[in-house]
């Protein structure tokens, strides 16, 4: 504590005249030894509710304003699950920063900021949960942002630049639930208020932000195989305090077949899903908490709800024996469970110290898994016949996703970029040789400063990167740009850029009826879900996530999409087994029937 | 510290013919007990955290003396909340205010430690099956507590209503400390090497530290100062005495997470530990230590740390000095 505020406390603890302010002053100092610590001036709390991941309980934003000498408390007291607190981009030269908590738990931070201008904050398991404080000098005029701001990756740039303009229309639209794109609506309109904001002594309004784009929604023409599972993360539940849903949709005719609320009492950001063989079972991840919930894929009834660990991200099978891998990315391990109505825990496979693995993914020959650790700048591989380990470095910041293809290369995602200089980048792995190849620029054609991108590889902040089961392409959905890139992976050369949705985030391959496959890309702060050819290489439709005749669904509509699970799955190798049980009466007449659309093709002959 | 305290001079003080401890001790000769009155708000900090504050606590003693000690507290609401002081036989009736702006919800004061009937249990019909015994804007709420023998120690007091009629609002800040004192006015303590009675007119400095999260809440009373001042000392505060000052330590956890409560270089006795003395106690939700030491004896004076030892509630900062000076 200063010596100012100390002064004031022992004014508070004895109001004096001001003749005998001196002496008795003196007194008090005598008398009272203790000093105080920090009272914050502003807290922020994070939370599980969508949009509000850290909540001003004033406000309730996610943005504060303080003074400089001021302290912001940031704490965990209104979540399920643990986080990090972290920064995301900061004051250059800010005293005490940049805020990073090692390893997720419930900890608090009471941070002081010395310098006025913007600071962001997240957390490093689930990455787009973010809360700003502005340190405004309240002489100058207008809110106080910066010259520069110094991001999580390394690089320091101007708050004038494209990036930060990105950075900051990211935040505003993602921490407000009424600034997302509904396409319910004519247009998708961003309107932020004429707030003066003062980036270095230039003042301009907040509203330069704004944009307005049309809203069209548009049907597929060539139906797909089966149906496709999207995890409506954001959805408000009638009777839950928690949010989220798994939305069903048929693919043959592109409409909603029904929303999986999960049990009575939460299921809690819903996130990525997986099945069995049968496909008579769904895995679903809370995200946000403990658990991994097993509904039926047909009724949407629940068998079975479980704690299995902080923060469960992704979940995949072992299409070998049909053992399930759960991530728990607010750990450093894999869970090991047999399938069926009660998964049963085998064990553990540790990933390392501190990685937190997010988006793992199993070879289609059953060998290997690969784990992206979001919170160490590594992946490990493990061979899962024996269970060995292996971490290998990869310098990428906050590998989210991973993704291999037959030949065992595998593209991972590094949310962040890989420093110092790639604000983009998907790291490529040699699972076999057990070594990292390459970095591969995702953003090479675009200019952070002015914005312009002359060529196909514009794609910032990469967060899941399938390669097509045909192996020839990775589509990557990037959250920051909007854009999907398609990166041919004969030459590793982003070969297309095309406009996703805001929060773009999931992507996975279903089959196409007659032969081919549509990649499937859900949008964190959009409700519609994008079918992208991967024959054309565009957009063959927009499916809205809005079933109007669900009246349980109170908020959000359609909104959070994260993990995308078309069925039957794409991969050949993935699908084998299932097209082993055709005829043995094991799976259902609706399944046996869309196997015999997967054509010869498909089936990877 | 940023907030103003309404202007009284020092004459008020010294109007006040109290002396605290002296009073409650002078009274507890005395067959019956006080009986306190006390209001609290609860109240929105400038953060935004929730907290209560003291509006008037007034003291009538058996010998019918009465006496008010509204300026023994800071003004505004603080974290942890006022603490209240009683003593084995005293009883109190505790209303509550509410003063949460913008709030319609309720607001509660669940107490622990002393007696009360059920409908002094500060939870919602939900729970008691009786009443909601909360505040809500414009209708108070009075709880009435009696100190009875046996209750003696450091006790919570927190809502039990706020935002979630099971749980409340005690991680928003919404806590505080009630002490009662042993009628004997007498508490043990490790001195000088040995287990004596301390007289608690000879403690001079306490210290209030709440273990919420990975943040330490702190307050001082200070028994030096005529009439006692409770002194609002927030996050991982210094607390400071004089080499060779008994002084108490109140130390109480909130919320989810378990502490261990380290001293360094002090030790202090714990009932039911081999042995007796202990440098590090185990702190969980709601439980506490409350204990009294020899400011710097056989070490001398020094900014002696304390903090929680389970190591990431180090690392998140969970710490602060008790400087003892010459």
């Amino acid at each position: 504590m200063n010596h100012t505020s100390f002064l004031a406390l022992a004014l508070v603890a004895f109001p004096l005249t001001n003749a005998a302010n001196a002496v008795e002053r003196a007194k008090s100092e005598d008398v009272i030894i203790s000093r105080p610590g920090v009272l914050p001036s502003a807290v922020l709390e994070m939370t599980d509710e969508p949009g509000k991941w850290f909540k001003d309980p004033k406000s309730g934003g996610s943005l504060v304003v303080i003074k400089p000498g001021q302290a912001v408390l940031i704490k965990m007291t209104d979540t399920n699950t643990d986080h990090t607190i972290t920064s995301l981009l900061w004051q250059p030269g800010a005293a005490n920063f940049p805020v990073d908590q090692e390893k997720p738990s419930n900890a608090s931070v009471t941070q002081t900021f010395d310098k006025p201008g913007l600071y962001v904050f997240t957390c490093k398991v689930h990455p787009y949960m973010l809360g700003a404080v502005v340190v405004d000098d309240p002489k100058t005029e207008g809110l106080d942002i910066g010259s520069e701001i110094q991001l999580v990756t390394g690089a320091k740039v101007p708050t004038t630049s494209d990036i930060a303009k990105k950075l900051l229309r990211t935040f505003f639209v993602g921490t407000t639930p009424a600034l997302w794109r509904d396409y319910r609506t004519p247009n998708w309109e961003v309107k932020l208020p004429d707030l003066p904001i003062n980036l270095a002594g230039s003042v301009l309004k907040l509203s330069v932000l704004n944009f307005s784009e049309p809203n069209a929604l548009l049907q597929p023409q060539t139906p797909g195989v089966g149906e496709v599972w999207v995890d409506t993360q954001f959805e408000g539940v009638s009777g839950k305090t928690k949010h989220g849903t798994a939305t069903q949709i048929d693919a043959s005719n592109w409409t909603i077949k029904q929303k999986v609320k999960g049990v009575e009492q939460n299921m809690n950001n819903p996130h990525n899903m997986w099945t069995d063989a049968t496909y008579k079972y769904i895995y679903q991840t809370e995200w946000f908490d403990k658990r991994l919930t097993t509904f039926d894929r047909t009724s949407g009834k629940v068998y079975n709800t479980q704690v299995v660990g902080q923060n469960p991200s992704h979940a995949m099978s072992n299409p070998l024996n049909g053992m399930l891998y759960v991530a728990i990315n607010g750990e450093d391990r894999v869970l090991k469970l047999s399938p069926g109505e009660f998964p049963t825990a085998l064990g553990n496979i540790n990933t390392g110290p501190h990685t937190g693995p997010h988006g793992h993914h199993i070879t289609d020959d059953g060998k290997y898994m690969i784990t992206p650790n979001a919170l160490a700048s590594s992946v490990t591989i493990v061979d899962l016949a024996s269970e060995q380990a292996t971490e290998i470095p990869t310098g990428g910041v906050i590998p989210i996703a991973a993704w291999s293809d037959m030949d065992h290369k595998a593209y991972v995602a590094n949310l962040l970029g890989t420093p110092p200089k790639m604000l983009s980048s998907l790291t490529v792995i040699d699972i076999d040789g057990k070594k990292k190849i390459k970095d591969i620029d995702l953003a090479e054609n675009y200019d952070p400063i002015s914005g312009e991108h002359k060529g196909e590889a514009y794609g910032l902040g990469p967060i899941q990167t399938p390669v097509s089961p045909d192996g020839k392409y990775v589509v990557s959905a990037n959250f920051l740009s909007t854009t999907i890139t398609i990166l041919d992976t004969k030459t590793d050369k982003v070969v297309k850029s095309l406009p996703c949705e805001p929060g773009c985030h999931g992507v996975n391959f279903g089959l196409k009826k007659g032969g081919g496959y549509y990649a499937y890309v859900a949008s964190k702060f959009a409700n519609d879900l994008l079918v992208f050819d991967m024959d054309k290489l565009d957009i063959a439709g927009r499916i809205l996530l809005v079933d109007p005749k669900d009246g349980q669904i109170t908020g959000n509509y359609g909104m959070g999409g994260q993990g995308v699970l078309p069925l039957p799955l794409a991969d050949a190798g993935m699908l084998a087994p299932t097209l082993k049980l055709v005829g043995t009466g094991k799976l259902s007449p609706e399944v046996e029937g869309w196997l015999t659309l997967v054509t010869q093709q498909q089936r990877g002959n | 510290m940023r907030r103003t305290r309404p202007q009284c001079g020092l004459s008020l003080f010294l109007a006040l013919s109290l002396t605290w401890p002296g009073a409650l001790l002078a009274a507890s000769a005395a067959s019956a007990g006080d009986q306190h009155l006390i209001t609290l708000k609860a109240s929105a900090m400038p953060s935004g955290q929730l907290a209560y504050e003291m509006v008037s606590h007034k003291v009538k003693s058996s010998t019918g003396k009465e006496s008010d000690l509204t300026e023994r507290y800071a003004s505004g609401p603080t974290i942890p909340g006022p603490t209240l002081v009683m003593k084995e036989g005293d009883a109190a009736e505790v209303t509550l205010q509410h003063g949460i702006d913008d709030a319609q919800l309720p607001v509660s004061i669940h107490v622990h430690g002393v007696h009360y009937k059920i409908d002094s249990d500060g939870t919602m019909k939900l729970l008691n099956g009786v009443a909601d015994e909360a505040a809500f804007p414009g209708r108070p709420y009075t709880y009435k507590w009696t100190a009875a023998p046996g209750t003696a120690g450091t006790w919570a007091y927190h809502d039990h209503a706020f935002g979630n009629p099971m749980l409340g609002a005690e991680d928003k800040g919404l806590f505080g400390t009630l002490i009662v004192n042993p009628a004997s006015g007498k508490v043990p303590a490790l001195i000088d090497g040995k287990v004596v009675d301390v007289d608690l007119a000879d403690i001079k400095r306490e210290f209030i530290l709440w273990m919420h999260e990975t943040t330490f809440w702190g307050q001082e009373l200070n028994h030096i100062i005529e009439g006692g001042k409770e002194i609002p000392l927030w996050t991982n505060p210094t607390v400071g005495a004089r080499l060779g000052e008994k002084v108490r330590f109140h130390v109480i956890g909130i919320g989810t997470a378990f502490h261990t409560f380290h001293l360094h270089a002090h030790r202090w006795i714990e009932a039911g530990t081999v042995g007796g003395a202990v440098d590090t106690v185990n702190v969980g939700p709601i439980s506490r230590t409350s204990f009294v030491v020899k400011a710097g004896e056989g070490v001398g004076p020094g900014d002696w740390h304390y903090h929680c030892h389970v190591i990431q509630h180090m690392q998140s900062g969970m710490m602060g000095d008790f400087k003892v000076v010459e």
